[in-house]
């Protein structure tokens, strides 16, 4: 995949803007560049076809009593992720900021000004994830602040001003808690405001705490997600064996790509029916859950538990895979995927499935470049982007597949491309189990020297997954995890801009944001000032 | 006609929904529920406590006792306890019907006795996890009764000896 010599334009034009390079490690260049110039060198990458895949900030002042921001770009055509690592005193934190010119930046900075307090200079800034009665001037990411701290409330006098009884988006029984503002005009979207991190956890500082050691993060990691859980803790432990040197047997390689593919089958085939839900078609909905089931028993059978698998260890896998789960394996993707094709045949043969999806939701493909979006968004709208090709990692290197691209950038396109990574990844099970190599799943033996950095990248049924470590003594120094939905919903106000209400509940749940989010939106009519709620579910 | 199609394949797959409770759930063998640990067996060496994730299992002392809780609330199934207990004493089992009126219904303990360093009295191991040690290798039994602190007194009060300095 690597070709030295565009490499070292690269690292030429990195030069030209006054960067350095800081490390090399596997595919990893690190670059170190001072704040001034940060923004041109994010520029110069972005122009030469890097992905920003997300940025981090980091109090690094135990090891050279400075801050710091890494922005982490991918080079998809390389396989190499380039970093840039910004140094930013304390007695003076602000740095500028690449936004202008690379927007997907536009959160994961807001993030590092929430939690690091390091201001960035050339953007608009507003607090994103700290919620709005947490007090100003404390920063939760920053050594000295505990894990466990809770720091007095602060009341706003915004928030008492407030009417209107809004019983839904926080509600714990809901789905998850995400928030839209629709602004209207009769029944066209004219603007998008979305608020979400109600439900912030801390997962990243609670690793990094002395309750954390590195063999209990991947349970933690696990937890970030209730559909894609697999994914983050794969990615945390391929990014400490990454940092640490740590050669995985092959077999625990081949268990996890399964595992993997298995997490991709029952993600795909939830978002399906939930989409037929959306779209009133229920039968549709029920058989796709009906389908689905048995790839949640075959989970089971292969892991123990029907989610959360808990089968990740730095090291391996803790459970092998023996002839019965083989052909328990066979058996269920043979069923799944003559039953899959049937289903899908029904569904599309609905003449309002094909209507109400095609053209409606339109992401183009400058913008979709532009956001850095991720996974199936990305491929229905043109972008050939794939982790598992780009960066071939754990056993996807042996196997061949197609990445499923279409270019409409519509709601039908985001569905057709999750049908076709279904039948894709039957086909990869299959190809994994056939070579399926021998020896143990697990090292036991393995030691992890602190201050090393790794990236790690998987491609998640939502897209591109990202965890990036420094490692410490016993834990991780810091952890920082992008999940793909982080990148794919500033995408929506791209998608829902001019187009008519009703359309909305799908576009939406068009890039499957953790699919849970969607329950409901405000609408504000912008002509009468009129706001009323609604329930997605209706249908609208 | 699109109707007709799912209607087919309605009606060639019947009902697949179990009447849970009324019939058994599906559970495969591989499920892990909540764990048992068993109290015969337990010496209270604190080893599931140190690799529980969630901190389910807490070790405590309090006077002349160490008390092992279980909190199943706050247990997330991960079965690490069981691969790492040295006396084989947690099972992992496939019970997954776990909700009670009380939170006191989700704690269960084990309570061991401590023993005492022979020289200062202070709390030290098990008396359970002392018997296994000493079971595996009898001549440790006075080296085990004294607390790491004392030992380390007594140790380099008898370096101290050897270098000569015990004459002064
Ligand atoms: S003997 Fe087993 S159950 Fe008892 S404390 Fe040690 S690890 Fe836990
Ligand atoms: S199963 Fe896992 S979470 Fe539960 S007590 Fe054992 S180690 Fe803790």
């Amino acid at each position: 995949m690597k070709s030295d010599s565009s490499l070292s334009t690269i690292v030429k034009a990195l030069e030209e803007v006054g960067a350095f390079v800081e490390e090399v490690r596997d595919s990893e260049v690190y670059f170190r560049v001072t704040r001034e110039n940060v923004r041109a060198a994010a520029r110069a990458l972005y122009s030469l076809g890097a992905y920003l895949k997300t940025c981090a900030g980091v109090d690094e002042r135990e090891l050279s009593g400075l801050f710091a921001v890494y922005y982490i770009f991918g080079l998809d055509d390389h396989g190499v992720d380039a970093v840039l690592r910004v140094l930013v005193p304390q007695d003076d934190p602000w740095t500028v900021s690449v936004v202008p010119d690379v927007p997907a930046a536009d959160w994961c900075e807001l993030e590092v000004r929430d939690l690091l307090g390091i201001d960035f200079r050339g953007r608009l800034t507003k607090r994103l994830v700290l919620p709005e009665d947490w007090p100003e001037g404390v920063y939760p990411l920053r050594k000295e602040f505990k894990y466990d701290e809770k720091p007095p409330r602060v009341l706003r006098e915004e928030l008492s001003e407030e009417v209107g009884i809004p019983v839904g988006p926080y509600h714990p029984a809901l789905h998850e808690p995400e928030y839209f503002e629709l602004y209207v005009e009769g029944e066209r979207v004219v603007d998008v405001a979305y608020r979400g991190f109600h439900v912030h956890r801390g997962i990243e500082k609670l690793a990094e705490s002395q309750r954390f050691t590195y063999k209990q993060v991947p349970f933690l990691a696990e937890r970030i997600c209730g559909i894609c859980g697999f994914v983050h803790s794969s990615c945390y432990v391929m990014a400490v064996e990454k940092a640490a040197g740590i050669v995985v047997p092959e077999r625990a390689e081949f268990i996890r790509s399964i595992v993997l593919e298995v997490e991709r089958l029952h993600s795909h085939l939830l978002w399906l029916g939930v989409a037929a839900h959306l779209l009133g078609y229920d039968a549709g909905f029920m058989h796709a859950w009906r389908i689905r089931e048995q790839v949640m028993v075959l989970a089971e059978y292969l892991t123990g538990s029907r989610k959360t698998y808990g089968i990740n260890l730095i090291g391996g896998v803790r459970k092998d895979i023996n002839t019965e789960k083989i052909d328990k394996v066979l058996k269920t993707i043979t069923d799944l995927r003559k039953e899959f094709t049937e289903l899908v045949k029904a569904m599309l043969a609905v003449p309002q499935i094909k209507s109400r999806a095609s053209g409606t939701g339109v992401l183009t493909k400058a913008e979709a470049r532009a956001l850095s979006v991720v996974g199936p968004v990305a491929r229905a709208s043109g972008l050939y982007r794939d982790v598992r090709k780009d960066y071939p990692y754990l056993a996807y290197k042996r196997v061949s597949f197609k990445v499923p691209l279409y270019t409409e950038g519509d709601n039908l396109a985001r569905l057709l491309v999750r049908v076709d990574e279904v039948f894709e990844s039957i086909e990869i099970i299959k190809q994994l189990i056939d070579m399926l190599p021998g020896g143990s799943v697990v090292v036991e033996e393995y030691d992890i020297p602190s201050g090393r950095r790794a990236v790690a990248a998987i491609e998640a049924p939502r897209g591109e997954d990202v965890h990036f470590i420094i490692t410490g003594v016993g834990r991780p120094y810091r952890w920082r995890v992008r999940a793909p939905t982080y990148q794919n919903i500033p995408a929506l106000r791209a998608m829902l801009r001019g187009t008519p209400l009703a359309d909305a509940p799908l576009t939406i749940a068009s890039i499957d944001p953790c699919f849970s989010c969607t329950d409901r939106v405000t609408v504000l009519d912008v002509r009468s000032g009129r706001k009323s709620f609604i329930r997605l579910k209706q249908g609208v | 006609m699109s109707v007709a199609k799912i209607l087919e394949i309605a009606l060639r797959t019947g009902r697949v929904t179990r009447r849970y409770p009324y019939e058994p759930p599906l559970l495969t063998p591989e499920f892990r529920g909540a764990v048992k640990i068993d109290p015969s067996k337990c010496w209270g060496c604190g080893a599931c406590v140190k690799v529980c994730p969630p901190n389910a299992l807490t070790l405590k002392p309090a006077g002349k006792e160490a008390t092992l809780e279980y909190f199943v609330g706050r247990c997330v199934f991960c079965g690490m306890c069981a691969e790492v207990c040295p006396a084989k004493a947690i099972e992992v089992t496939k019970e997954f019907e776990l909700s009670a009126t009380s939170l006191e219904d989700l704690k269960s303990r084990v309570i061991h006795r401590l023993a005492r360093c022979s020289i200062c009295g202070a709390p030290i191991w098990t008396e359970a996890e002392l018997r296994t040690v000493v079971k595996s290798s009898p001549i440790a039994e006075e080296y085990y009764l004294v607390c790491p602190k004392c030992r380390k007194e007594r140790f380099a009060k008898a370096a101290m000896l050897r270098l000569g300095a015990g004459s002064e």
